[in-house]
């Protein structure tokens, strides 16, 4: 058994977002001992959480700047588009985003909680239009394990009973918050047009669960949760799992290699202390790799050995290939008949009560749409707590000035298209031989290019979101938007997946469909970069129940004796 | 109506920005004191109609990745000299004025908001810098030019003579008139932006959020369902 700082233990992970955090749950319960390495800074947010401060107790009210890109009190610190000295590099050509946080918890801590689950044809899309590829599992061997991960992390929701909704188990889902006016006015014109507004499925909890409390509906989930209402990491999975004494936790431990041993099989990582920056090297028995699709493709590529010339684990060449990420497109207007309305609290919890799923499998699967995968709307709007873009519309000055950024509080809607791209030869990442990190550490060059099926089907969305915005009877802000001009940069969505994907095949996957290397076998991915195809249904849920299951898996062959 | 701006800052925080003023203001690529940033001493190109003045980038720290948001300061030294500062505080109250569903601009410090935002490190900060210094210096150069006075020493009359010729978004066709309806256009983003984010602006705009609920959130009351009904009963048929 490995041991560390006098701590033994059977299995070590990369990593304490969504995949790391789960497993570390799921192996510490099960009574094994694990060394959880976080690059970023330890974090706690029932003490760093900016629970109703305001705009105007923050520096520039709170907005956006190159230090905190989604704002001051957004939960990510240390991180962002760009991290100081840990750069990455794009292809001639090419726009990719890359979105980190150095902090335990990573990402959870800010995500947007939108927790819808695949639906079975997602598992099998190539199927449909010969595209990519299958995954090698299928939706009934999943569901069970959604279920176990949406009662465990708390999601409120319905199950509307649609082909792009696929239900949960009786008594999992917390009933979620009743919709507000602008989402019922849509709700109101989307059902004439046939289209579906439902509640969206939230990793928000609506009572009390365990240790965590019900929301309160105050506080943007972005700045995290001191109460736990929204789900992360840090409130929840790691502390569990510190709880059972199985666990120790090393924070900023960049992991820069994994090491082989003559076999070839995973013997242990080097990981820099960015705080000394000393590198520190740690034997394992097992390692499980959950750094975030990139960051662990990354990783694995650095990983060069005899045995493993091209990368660990990567005789497929398939690592950092298959990059996917959701597409993005926005558009806004606003509704004049909504001037002046009543003003009620207007917060609910923060993000979206409703959306639209995809509607129109019917119309992909009799060709008459000119793109194959889908989309859902994200819709916003509302009496938000005001902004230094509050008199964006407004002209003139004085009083008759001041009156119309009155009249316009809470009259825009918003309507966000997120959608699954084809996975392409031409988007993937791959190292970047001549740029190194401040830790010396050779970085990601990324390459990315949309196809016309995405184009195509931001074309759709284009026209589909003006007409709903315009049956509300509303103005839209940018009727003349053009799919090349909408569409968001590569990663902008922060849903990057599919870089170390699963498959039936070792010629073309990088792990078995237990997250377990086809090269390696006491090593396992357990993050977004298992994915075989990227469904537009945000990712983590799927991340947090892939982990769940694979981890259970590899407890059941530790505790059998039959694990690698 | 020359007010004299007092601005709601710490007398350390007042030190801290004078200390600051003769390091950080470029003019035409020279380094100069904002005490000396007078009308003559300004390069102005008199068939532009813009000063065009360029600014350094401000090289004070920022916040850093990781701000305190729990109690948060703003690192920086604001820099807006005294006269610009009650130059802001007259256009805020121009553009925000007191009326009977709240108060004025410059009684909830919107000039300290802007002296922060133009002084800060950023780049989109940077941008709304220089804008607001040249319009700041447009504004005098046009009092001067039609007044034979600065903007603040103008009577309220002229300036709103002024006011009116750059205050709406259409005016900007009018060439003369070009840059100085862009700079308006933006200063009332965020004298607007100023107003309505500080306790007194949330109050008046009506946003009642940010306070806990006790059990399920309780949705549009009755009278916000009301108006939503006539809303959709008002809708075309499509």
């Amino acid at each position: 058994m490995a041991s560390f700082e006098g701590f033994e233990y059977d299995v070590l992970v990369v990593g304490s977002g969504a995949g790391g955090g789960m497993s570390a749950h799921i192996l510490t319960e099960a009574g094994i001992r694990v060394l959880l390495l976080e690059a970023g800074r330890a974090y706690d947010p029932v003490t760093e959480t900016p629970m109703f401060q305001q705009n105007h107790e923050a520096p520039l009210r709170g907005v956006s700047t190159s230090d905190k890109n989604f704002g001051y009190y957004d939960a990510t610190v240390d991180g962002g588009w760009q991290v100081p000295g840990e750069p990455y590099t794009e292809a001639d050509g090419t726009r990719f985003m890359w979105w980190r946080a150095r902090m335990l918890g990573g990402r959870t801590n800010h995500f947007g909680r939108l927790v819808p689950r695949f639906t079975p044809e997602d598992f099998n899309m190539a199927d449909r239009d010969g595209l990519g590829e299958n995954w090698p599992i299928d939706y009934d061997e999943v569901a069970p394990w959604y279920d176990r991960t949406e009662k465990l992390i708390g999601v409120s929701g319905t199950n509307p009973g649609l082909e792009d909704t696929p239900a949960s188990a009786d008594g999992v889902l917390q009933p979620p918050p009743k919709p507000r006016v602008y989402e019922l006015l849509l709700k109101a014109v989307t059902d004439k047009m046939g289209i579906p507004a439902v509640p969206m499925r939230r990793a928000v909890i609506t009572r009390d669960l365990g240790d965590r409390k019900a929301c309160f509906y105050a506080t943007g989930c972005g700045r995290g949760c001191s109460i736990g209402a929204a789900f992360q990491t840090t409130t929840s999975l790691l502390p569990w799992a510190q709880k059972t004494g199985n666990m120790k936790l090393v924070t900023d431990a960049m992991v820069k290699e994994v090491h082989v041993d003559e076999n070839g099989q995973a013997s242990g990582v080097t990981f820099v202390n960015r705080l000394t920056n000393e590198d520190i090297r740690v034997d394992a028995d097992r390692v499980i790799l959950a750094a975030s699709a990139c960051e662990t493709a990354r990783l694995m590529l650095n990983s060069k050995s005899a045995m493993h010339p091209n990368g660990l684990a990567n005789s497929s060449g398939q690592i950092g290939r298959n990059l996917m990420d959701s597409l993005g497109a926005d558009m806004s207007g606003y509704i004049p008949a909504l001037k002046g309305r009543p003003k009620y609290n207007e917060d609910g919890y923060a993000g979206n009560h409703l959306y639209i799923p995809w509607w129109d499998n019917e119309g992909q699967k009799d060709g008459s749409l000119n793109f194959t995968r889908g989309y859902h709307f994200e819709v916003d709007g509302g009496f938000g707590s005001p902004g230094m873009g509050v008199a964006s519309h407004v002209d003139g000055y004085g009083k008759q000035a001041k009156n119309e950024v009155r009249d316009l509080f809470g009259t825009s809607i918003g309507l966000s298209l997120r959608g699954e791209m084809v996975q392409s030869e031409n988007c993937y990442c791959e190292i970047d031989e001549e740029v190194k990190d401040k830790w010396g550490i050779p970085v990601l060059k990324f390459h990315w290019k949309w196809s016309e099926q995405e184009l195509n089907q931001v074309a759709h969305g284009l026209k589909w979101g003006k007409k709903i915005i315009e049956a509300m009877g509303g103005i839209v802000d940018n009727p003349d938007a053009t799919p090349e001009r909408a569409i968001k940069a590569g990663g902008q969505i922060i849903h990057e997946v599919g870089t170390t994907r699963m498959g039936h095949s070792p010629a073309t996957s990088v792990v078995n469909q237990w997250g377990q290397c086809w090269d390696v076998d006491n090593l396992y991915v357990m993050d977004g970069g298992v994915f075989t195809s990227n469904p537009h249904k945000n990712c983590t849920l799927t991340i947090l129940t892939l982990a769940m299951r694979n981890a259970t898996h590899l407890a059941e062959e530790m505790t059998a004796g039959e694990a690698p | 109506m020359s007010t004299l701006y007092n601005p709601k800052m710490t007398r350390r925080e007042s030190l801290k920005r004078m200390g600051s003023m003769t390091s950080v203001v470029m003019i035409g690529g020279i380094a100069v004191a904002c005490e000396t940033l007078e009308p003559e001493a300004m390069v102005v190109d008199p068939s532009s109609h813009w000063p065009d003045l360029d600014f350094a980038v401000i090289s004070e720290n920022g916040y850093g990745t990781d701000p305190n948001m729990i109690s948060p300061t703003t690192p920086w030294p604001r820099t807006l000299t005294s006269a610009q500062l009650d130059q802001v505080a007259v256009l805020s109250d121009i553009i925000c004025p007191q009326d009977d569903r709240g108060p004025s601009a410059t009684a909830v410090g919107v000039p300290d908001v802007i002296d922060e935002w133009v002084s800060a490190p950023y780049s989109s900060q940077h941008r709304d810098r220089v804008q607001m210094l040249n319009g700041l210096q447009w504004l005098d150069n046009e009092a001067d030019r039609r007044f034979s006075c600065s903007f603040v020493a103008a009577s309220d009359a002229q300036q709103i003579e002024i006011v009116e010729d750059i205050a709406y978004r259409d005016l900007g066709d009018v060439p003369e008139f070009e840059h100085a309806v862009q700079f308006f256009s933006r200063l009332r983003r965020l004298v607007f932006g100023g107003y309505f984010t500080s306790p007194e602006g949330i109050e008046d705009i009506g946003y009642i959020g940010n306070v806990p609920v006790v059990g399920d959130y309780p949705g549009p009351t009755d009278e916000a369902m009301e108006h939503l009904n006539r809303v959709i009963a008002d809708l075309e048929e499509f």
